[in-house]
């Protein structure tokens, strides 16, 4: 559609010359590494594409080279819904953990099978929360979001509009997972039977 | 293991084990992280496990909650009934025909729906131990952010030591500021607002001497203060039990309707 406005010599540029430079519009794998490495919060993909000026789909494919690239790295890439950040890898955890001298705080067994429920069965309602463990989880679920592992994520349309609970970055990071499809996955034998 | 159950419980020298069993609720979680206690404790399959059997561990360890934590009980009597109907109906002999008629093992069955629970809650309290190892194992990761810095000062790393900051700066900062701010305006002047129901009463007797009939809404149609439309409710409703007007509304927030009375003979007055 654009191409009668470019000028001819866009047109006849081979992609795979890296020494020309990168017309407006276009995106590499080191671009799209060194965008990351920048920024100090979660991008989404749309965003990047509206910086770099191409496709949704475009970022996807080139995201996923980065993600080929840093296997041998000492940066992972992570993902939660449209949202992508660079991270340190999970073997540097401890070393960058005695740097910044994060703490260690042990959760709770009530936090944990609780931020178990939410990370499983996102979006998820307190209700369904209480019902699975059988107890007000009010408390439990609110410190869950002091520390930033259970985020908010939206409303459900049943009645009474109540929120919807999720897991955000924060609990990939403190987990070391890139991705939630890196969750352990359930007992396959209690799963089975939950679906009869 | 990556976290320790939420009961502790050892055994005693009796010889049931309903008597013998000794609980202790330091951080108990709820009803079913309790059942399922009990449960692994005796080395019994959650599958298999006749819960009825359990009711008297658990109204044992019921009975031994700290009188402080009495407030939590309450979900935990919700699967003690349970559990008691549940060995209430295997205690007693059933009619086969009653149990057709129940469906068999349908999904009304209180010891599988019990059972469905607390495999349920099973799967996810151990899915918890798994992110607690696998937290344990150090493979956090970190982004970078603003508070990196921050958090690595903590961590003993700290930046080169720079020149200290001049406290004339700070003071020449404060003078520029107060240049640049325009002086606050002056607050508005407070005056008490006296509003007396005489005064509002006053109001409407005025009114209804020049009208026959006196709608409230529309007497206090330009009157934008709350509280003067209040006392003049309260003023209107004062007229009414001293027998002055008379007060009519036909429907809710419908025009209220004031016509004065005429005025009685004291003696009636008195009566």
């Amino acid at each position: 559609m654009q191409m009668a406005d470019q000028p001819i010599d866009t047109l006849v540029t081979e992609p795979e010359d890296v020494l020309a430079p990168t017309p407006p519009g276009e995106l590499s794998v080191a671009q799209l590494e060194a965008l990351l490495f920048v920024a100090e919060r979660p991008l989404s993909r749309r965003e990047i594409a509206a910086l770099a000026g191409i496709e949704r789909e475009q970022v996807d494919a080139l995201l996923g080279d980065l993600e080929v690239a840093l296997r041998d790295r000492g940066l992972r890439l992570i993902s939660a819904g449209d949202q992508v950040q660079l991270v340190t890898a999970p073997e540097a955890g401890r070393l960058i953990a005695r740097y910044v001298g994060a703490d260690g705080a042990r959760l709770s067994p009530a936090a944990l099978e609780t931020l178990a429920i939410v990370a499983y069965r996102q979006p998820v309602t307190r209700a369904v929360i209480e019902r699975i463990r059988g107890v007000d989880s009010d408390y439990v679920l609110r410190s869950l979001m002091h520390r930033r592992l259970v985020v908010e994520q939206g409303r459900a349309d049943s009645p009474g509009r109540p929120f919807l609970y999720g897991t955000g970055f924060d609990f990939l990071e403190r987990f070391g997972l890139t991705s939630l499809d890196e969750l352990p996955s359930l007992e396959p034998e209690a799963a089975l039977r939950l679906d009869e | 293991m990556g976290a320790a159950g939420a009961v502790e419980i050892s055994f005693g020298a009796g010889r049931r084990p309903e008597e013998s069993t000794r609980v202790r609720l330091d951080v108990f979680d709820g009803p079913l992280a309790l059942l399922l206690s009990l449960i692994e404790q005796r080395q019994l399959d959650v599958l298999t496990v006749r819960l009825g059997d359990l009711a008297g561990a658990y109204l044992d360890a019921l009975a031994r909650i700290e009188h402080g934590r009495l407030a939590l009980l309450s979900s935990f009597v919700t699967v003690c009934s349970q559990l008691i109907l549940i060995k209430t109906r295997a205690l007693l002999p059933r009619a086969p025909q009653l149990v057709a008629a129940a469906g068999e093992q349908g999904p009304g069955d209180p010891e599988e729906e019990l059972r469905r629970r607390l495999i349920e809650y099973r799967m996810y309290r151990d899915a918890g131990r798994l992110l607690a190892d696998r937290r344990a194992t150090g493979v956090w990761l970190f982004h970078r952010e603003p508070e990196a810095a921050l958090a690595a000062g903590r961590g003993g790393a700290r930046p080169e030591p720079g020149p200290p900051l001049d406290s004339r700066l700070l003071a020449d900062a404060l003078a520029a500021s107060v240049r640049l701010v325009p002086p606050a305006p002056p607050p508005p002047e407070t005056m008490a607002r006296t509003i007396t129901l005489e005064e509002r009463a006053a109001v409407i007797r005025a009114a209804l001497r020049r009208v026959p009939q006196l709608v409230l809404q529309e007497l206090l149609r330009d009157v934008t203060d709350r509280v003067v439309v209040a006392v003049t409710f309260m003023a209107l409703l004062e007229l009414a039990k001293g027998r002055e007007v008379a007060i009519e509304q036909s429907e809710p927030w419908g025009p209220i309707r004031v016509t004065p009375l005429p005025i009685r003979p004291l003696s009636d007055a008195d009566g």
